[in-house]
């Protein structure tokens, strides 16, 4: 009875989070940026669920790139670690022991992160293609150089951002551990039903900005949406998906986002996401309104340059550390 | 052969951009030779999109020529119907009536209104600020229901006839009291963006410092246009046009050069054409709005020079038989291209676009069979 009952559990907050996260993109573009835009806004099932399902049956094309059967494989690979992220979360998972902490969720999401790295070096869009005229003529400058795709350029924004970017969202988790003492996630939620969610105090209030602003990065979001940004790299990693991997790319976003959000619930507001139990309606709420934030912020902030972005992420790293600190006193 | 030596040890990578590019919106190549995203020289190149409006128009009837040059640019549309018939108005000797010349100017005003609003758009868009880009267009969409009421089209609107405008473009009463309201409105809401645009600090923080040109590099380019007087130099042809010398109107100057100064540079002169066309409302006169009294004779390559959006424009050609004769016409954003290239160098890869679009590039118009003179 407990294994149906698990089961059911798993299986029904799985199915109940890809259905929500099949919206997430509509609200953002309908109900956020359209409205702040004074304009109509595509049909909320669009961007999540039409445009997806528009991909499935588009023809599938060859990429690009140097080994297309591992480019075009990466948005599917990134979508089974999402997947893998939410089950982890899903407390009839916590059996598992160490792959429910916080270490293992962390290592998760650094995968997810080196799935751009991989997209970027394995692309070769047309777009950065040379040109015999005039690239090549004589009389063109510097005839001579080492010619970069763009998403060459994006492989290495991935990697800066492995390096420092992701920062802000790895010190809002351990905000976390050093208010319960402990990596578990069980634990973590343990502690938050005895004394109370993580967010009502100063620490959680300071970690939850952090962890806002690490959603974003990780969602390569305006203003920091560095690795996709228009005015240089277009898509970046994903210029050459097209047709179903194209849709994988959409549903895994619109995955991620919901399952940092159910991060979010789970260690500052210690709910576990469990279809079974009625708080689950607060991780829907929490997994609606982050986008809807996300929006507004995005709405109104240009694409920042490292200029902006380092002293951001210093910024809030450092508001992230004080939050640990003041965590663990 | 010393040369290519050195540039293969000096620049590391090169990025290109174009011919077809998002940010971008225009048919045009850019190579970027970077070191750590960091731009260390740039090229340009223009020439994907040539229509050789210049060889199409050999021959024809001055008339049909004139209407042209209409399509050369969608966004200047009505300079270059103006200039075209400007240039052969002052080979043949042709008075156009002053109630024409106010309604040209309106015309042009207008035009140069939705150019800068639509280049602000675009600028907002290349960095990034998508709200920003919509509003502008928000705000531009009262300047075409006017350009659209007066000519009937939003793009080509064909005022300016051989020695005055087309009737369909005279202005009555309703008409005036619209154009009036546009204006008020229109200030009211450049007012209020301006507001908010120059308070954003995410924004200044973008566009502060980057893409400078300096005074001296923009003389030495022949810059032209707003991107000159954005580097302080306060130089505005239409000072020098006698159709605006009834109107008193400010040449706006900027000091720094950047980004910045070549958004706010625009912002401002929306307002001085404002008043510009508040004087023109208020003054138009009475009378003919076009003079059938002229003859057609042969005359030699006439030049003729107008303040555009986007700098100064010129044609030039002989009438031969009453047909248009080596006819050459060159947009401002040639002139400017120099510019864009110097603009890049030394910034952020991502700030080379909005480097570019500070400049207020229109390739596809600009895309003339030149030939470089080495001065």
């Amino acid at each position: 009875m407990d294994l149906i009952y698990s089961l059911i559990a798993v299986i029904g907050t799985l199915v109940v989070a890809f259905i929500v996260s099949l919206f997430l993109p509509g609200i953002e573009r309908k109900f956020i940026h359209a409205r702040i835009q004074q304009r109509v806004g595509p049909p909320i099932t669009s961007p999540g669920i039409m445009a997806p399902l528009k991909f499935f049956f588009k023809q599938t094309i060859t990429p690009e790139s140097p080994m297309p059967r591992l480019y075009n494989a990466l948005p599917l690979i990134s979508l089974i670690i999402v997947v893998i992220l939410l089950l982890l979360l899903i407390p009839q998972m916590y059996f598992l022991g160490a792959l429910a902490s916080v270490i293992a969720l962390v290592g998760f999401l650094k995968v997810e992160e080196i799935m751009y790295m991989f997209m970027g070096s394995l692309s070769r869009s047309v777009l950065s293609v040379r040109m015999p005229f005039p690239d090549k003529a004589k009389g063109a400058a510097h005839p001579e150089t080492t010619q970069s795709f763009f998403e060459e350029l994006s492989s290495l924004r991935a990697f800066r951002l492995i390096a420092f970017g992701s920062f802000p969202v790895y010190i809002a988790i351990f905000v976390a551990v050093a208010m319960s003492g402990s990596i578990y996630l069980q634990d973590i939620i343990t502690y938050q039903q005895v004394h109370g969610p993580i967010l009502f105090t100063v620490a959680g209030v300071m970690g939850a900005i952090v962890f806002f602003i690490g959603y974003m990065i990780l969602l390569n979001e305006y203003p920091f949406a560095i690795l996709k940004g228009k005015p240089d790299v277009v898509e970046g990693p994903y210029l050459e998906y097209a047709a179903k991997y194209r849709a994988y790319v959409y549903i895994t976003r619109g995955f991620l986002m919901f399952t940092l959000s159910t991060l979010f619930a789970t260690l500052f507001l210690g709910i576990a996401p469990n279809i079974l139990n009625p708080t689950f309606i607060i991780t829907i709420i929490v997994a609606l309104l982050f986008p809807m934030l996300m929006a507004v912020l995005s709405a109104f902030s240009p694409i920042f340059t490292y200029k902006q972005f380092y002293p951001t992420v210093a910024g809030v790293s450092i508001i992230g550390v004080l939050a640990i600190v003041a965590a663990a006193l | 052969m010393d040369d290519n030596k050195q540039n293969r040890t000096v620049i590391e990578a090169e990025v290109p951009m174009g011919t077809v590019h998002p940010a971008a919106l225009e048919p045009y190549r850019l190579r970027l030779f970077v070191e750590d995203e960091i731009v260390r020289d740039a090229e340009m190149t223009v020439g994907v999109n040539h229509r050789g409006v210049e060889r199409i128009m050999e021959g024809l009837p001055v008339e049909k020529a004139n209407s042209l040059t209409e399509k050369i640019c969608g966004i200047c549309s009505n300079s270059h119907i103006w200039n075209s018939c400007r240039t052969a108005e002052i080979a043949l000797g042709i008075d156009v009536p002053q109630r024409a010349t106010y309604i040209r100017i309106i015309m042009e005003e207008l035009e140069r209104l939705h150019s800068h609003l639509l280049y602000l758009a675009h600028g907002s868009e290349v960095l990034g600020h998508e709200t920003f880009s919509m509003r502008l267009f928000y705000i531009r969409e009262t300047v075409m229901d006017l350009l659209g009421m007066i000519g009937g089209n939003r793009v080509q609107y064909g005022s300016a006839v051989l020695g005055g405008i087309r009737p369909r473009c005279e202005l009555d009463e309703m008409r005036l009291q619209k154009i009036t309201e546009g204006m008020d409105l229109l200030e009211e809401k450049i007012t209020a963006f301006a507001d908010r645009f120059v308070s954003d600090p995410m924004v200044m923080s973008r566009i502060t410092g980057v893409g400078v040109i300096s005074q001296k590099d923009a003389l030495r380019l022949a810059c032209s246009g707003p991107t000159l007087r954005a580097t302080g130099v306060a130089r505005d042809l239409r000072r020098e046009m006698e159709e605006y010398d009834p109107f008193e109107f400010d040449v706006i100057t900027q000091d720094d050069g950047d980004v910045k100064s070549q958004l706010l540079m625009r912002v401002f002169e929306n307002f001085e054409a404002i008043k510009i066309i508040r004087q023109a409302v208020h003054d138009l006169p009475d009378g003919p709005i076009t003079n059938r009294s002229w003859e057609m004779q042969d005359t030699p390559i006439t030049k003729s020079y107008i303040e555009v959006p986007r700098g100064t424009l010129y044609h030039s050609y002989a009438l031969e038989d009453g047909r248009v004769r080596n006819c050459v016409i060159r947009t401002p954003s040639l002139a400017n291209i120099g510019a864009m290239q110097h603009a890049c160098i030394g910034y952020h890869i991502t700030d080379a676009q909005l480097s570019v679009v500070q400049c207020d590039p229109c390739f596809t118009c600009t895309d003339r069979a030149i030939e470089i003179i080495k001065i």
